[in-house]
């Protein structure tokens, strides 16, 4: 397109740019100056392939505009993007950015929150393009590291006690995306500590949209963690508060609460799994339902790659221990109808048989050491006989069910 | 904490180039001689002669041709700072090429760093082949040649990353560093002092977390070293316990890349692991017993006690209260002696009783089990396997 663009009609969009960027920051219209300063959107199109005519662009920001520096950096890097240099593009933006910070502490209202967002994100965005581009020229990628410094920056210029605290909760969650892609996410704490402790600013009162998506890279690290209630917790709330059309975000946040739930004994029904596209987790579904240690087996080794990736295998793989609960449960059920009188004695043979049927090859010793740690973790309740060889349940109450809490350790 | 190995004791934290070095600033008169200090007010004509690091500017190849420079040799002999190791007919104050090794200092600039003082790969490399070789044969403590070793290791690495070796050789360095780290986990004594053990631990962590920036930087493609893989299961063996420290092994796998995750070293780890996390001690300690290697038996040795102090609660609740559960088979089980376990059952606060045939057995339903805080030296059956290991260093570059 920029081939029919006139010397002349570059010159007008320049200038028409210059202005509205102008009496946005006049009028403290902190909406259109968010749309004037992404770099990304294809609304700034038209006036990149502008400056890429009117090569001369420099001398028409006026020492006297407002916020010349943001705006001299801006142009650089939406001229470096047009011409795909992403690296030249994040540098320039990087001091755009830096320019306009230093701007936006000094001023008492929040009136440019929308820009600051827009600036957040662009530079995380912006740092992704220029690191693939890094890449490709062998050379280490570090722009989204910088970014990260970056929105620190921003971070602590938000966290005071004045409204412009509103923002610290979008800064956070760009924060998270850059340290989870990065894989520091041992970042995230002090930042997590941070809005966490603050007594002066309530949770609610930051944007539903925040809300949600902080819910869910805080309820993601409880569980690699492994500390599923807080994960339920802080997942449930990440999906009853999303956005309900938005099958791709329900979906992201049901991959890690699906296993969350798992493992304080809730399960989904499969066609919750089918609806999501979460047919990964079926088989794990079907193995807790029917003690079929060997499904569950197969079920790990065949999501082996996309379980790593996501982070939940090893919590998933704790599930054995219920599966090991259900088959005890379903030979209990038999032995019940076979003989009711006996069947709350489980010989430990018995067991050994079921698992070499299983394809799982286990001596007496280990399967009374698998009861043993039933017994104590309370998935059974009852005792094991080791001259006997034989498990005794409980008559009351013999298989505790989970229900939302999760195994004791 | 870098540089930690600096505390422990005076030969350590003698830095010889440090400007503000503790033992040594009461003596001022020796000060203008230090190395570091006469570096710094060099005149500029001496920097055609004894270029420093900083006036090469960009990648350079240090020239000292032996394993430590010769100004620091007879730095060191002045000072009499010479280990047992390090002296000629054991004289404190008299040392040779051949017996001196470069110490280890924190903190040097490249301004203070002269090329001359800096080892290349191949002197580098007969230097670890010359620890290496001290530690079959010095006939010392091994705590006293570890605590040389480990010192001038440092060393050697600093030359290297001041150089940035990255290549296949310092790759196979540094494996063998660590491969010494993990096998003197096992051999410092272990009533000893517990600084010892982590200080070693420390390093042995540093030196795997460099090896994998090391791999990553040269791999290939799809193409791993071949021994990453094996290297990279270590790193899980050492986190068996973690508990959710922040950067939990579930942060760590999705970083890892796919080959390295299903190498059969790998799987063998996880499969280690999912057994310690689950508590199914039968399993573990058998497959500890009969599967593993040296160094992975070097690594998940610290977790041993544990898992068997947690084996005992598991069974002391479970099991039925009118049976008393025999020692011999919890012995055999967890593989130690049947003292040790009655040893280990009262250190959890249970009691053990005799019949009249002079059978131990321990009461279950007892109340009063708690978990010890440390544990006393127990054996391991497993390390019967390597006799030779255990009294022999093999490493070899």
């Amino acid at each position: 397109m920029s081939y029919y663009l006139s010397v002349g009609e570059a010159h007008r969009r320049i200038t028409e740019y210059l202005n509205r960027f102008s009496d946005a920051v006049q009028s403290q219209d902190g909406r259109s100056l968010k749309s004037l300063l992404s770099v990304s959107s294809p609304h700034l199109v038209s006036l990149a392939d502008a400056l890429l005519i009117f090569q001369d662009w420099g001398r028409l920001i006026k020492n006297s505009q407002q916020l010349n520096d943001v705006l001299q950096h801006h142009l650089r890097a939406l001229h470096s993007f047009r011409t795909g240099r992403f690296i030249d593009a994040y540098n320039a933006y990087e001091r755009s950015a830096n320019a306009f910070l230093l701007e936006f502490r000094n001023w008492e209202s929040a009136w440019a929150m929308e820009a600051v967002y827009a600036i957040a994100y662009e530079i995380r965005v912006l740092a992704e393009r220029a690191d693939r581009e890094l890449a490709s020229l062998g050379k280490t990628p570090e722009k989204l590291k910088g970014a990260g410094s970056f929105l620190m920056k921003v971070f602590s210029a938000l966290t005071g006690k004045g409204p412009k605290r509103v923002g610290a909760l979008y800064v956070t969650c760009q924060l998270f995306k850059v340290y989870f892609k990065l894989g520091t996410v041992h970042l995230c704490r002090s930042v997590i500590r941070s809005i966490e402790t603050a007594r002066f600013f309530d949770f609610e009162e930051f944007p539903k949209r925040d809300q949600v998506t902080y819910m869910y890279y805080t309820g993601r690290l409880e569980v690699y963690n492994e500390n599923f209630l807080v994960a339920d917790q802080k997942l449930t709330y990440a999906l009853k508060n999303c956005n309900p059309r938005s099958e791709a975000n329900i979906r992201m946040i049901l991959k890690y609460l699906i296993p969350v739930k798992l493992s304080v004994g809730i399960l989904p029904a499969t066609s919750l799994l089918q609806q999501y596209n979460l047919v990964e987790y079926i088989n794990v579904v079907q193995a807790l339902k029917s003690g079929d240690l060997r499904l569950l087996r197969h079920a790990l080794q065949e999501h082996e790659d996309r379980f790593l990736r996501s982070g939940v295998y090893l919590v998933l793989e704790k599930l054995e221990l219920q599966v090991y609960q259900r088959l005890l449960k379903k030979i209990y059920i038999i032995q019940k109808t076979k003989d009711p009188s006996k069947a709350h004695q489980i010989k430990l043979e018995v067991l050994v048989k079921a698992l070499k049927w299983l394809e799982k090859d286990m001596d007496v010793d280990e399967v009374e050491c698998i009861v043993a740690i039933l017994i104590y973790k309370n998935l059974i309740k009852g005792y094991f006989a080791h001259k006997s060889k034989v498990v005794v349940l409980s008559k009351h109450d013999p298989f505790p069910k989970l229900s939302g809490k999760p195994v004791n350790s | 904490m870098d540089g930690g190995g600096g505390s422990r004791n005076q030969g350590r934290s003698s830095r010889f180039r440090g400007p503000g070095n503790p033992s040594r600033s009461s003596r001022s008169d020796l000060r203008p001689s230090l190395p570091g200090t006469s570096d710094r007010r060099r005149p500029p004509s001496a920097v055609a002669e004894n270029p420093t690091v900083e006036d090469r500017g960009g990648p350079f190849i240090g020239t000292c041709p032996d394993m430590c420079p010769a100004k620091e040799r007879a730095q060191r002999e002045r000072l009499r700072d010479l280990s047992a190791f390090e002296r000629l007919n054991g004289n404190p104050g008299k040392t040779s090429s051949s017996l001196a090794v470069k110490k280890f200092c924190r903190t040097i600039s490249a301004s203070e760093m002269a090329v001359a003082d800096i080892r290349p790969l191949p002197v580098l490399q007969d230097t670890l082949r010359y620890l290496f070789r001290l530690l079959e044969t010095s006939g010392y403590q091994f705590e006293m040649v570890h605590d040389f070793v480990f010192d001038r290791m440092r060393s050697i690495r600093q030359d290297l990353s001041l150089q940035h070796i990255v290549n296949d050789q310092a790759i196979q360095m540094y494996e063998e560093m660590v491969k010494f780290h993990i096998i003197a986990n096992h051999k410092l004594p272990k009533n000893s002092d517990k600084s010892l053990h982590h200080l070693n631990m420390e390093q042995l962590t540093k030196c795997l977390i460099s090896l994998y920036d090391m791999y990553a930087i040269n791999r290939k493609s799809n193409s791993i070293n071949k021994n990453e893989a094996e290297f990279y299961s270590f790193y899980v063996l050492l986190h068996l316990g973690s508990n959710s420290q922040g950067d939990s092994l579930s942060l760590w796998f999705r970083k890892l890349a796919y080959p390295i995750v299903t190498s059969n070293e790998m799987c063998f780890a996880r499969s280690l692991l999912r057994y310690f996390r689950l508590g199914n001690y039968k399993r573990f300690f058998s497959t500890a017993a009969t599967e593993v290697s040296f160094l992975q038996l070097c690594l998940i040795e610290p977790f041993l006690n544990e898992l068997r102090a947690l084996a005992i609660s598991y069974i002391n609740y479970s099991c039925y209260k009118l049976h008393s559960y025999p020692v011999a088979h919890l012995s055999v089980i967890l593989m130690m002696k049947e003292t040790e376990t009655e040893s280990l059952c009262e250190a959890c606060g249970l009691e053990i009783c005799i019949d009249e045939d002079g059978n131990r057995f321990l009461p279950t339903k007892q109340t009063g089990f708690s978990l010890p805080r440390g544990f006393q030296n127990y054996s391991f059956q497993g390390f019967d396997r390597f006799e030779r290991e255990v009294c022999s260093f093999d490493l070899a570059i």
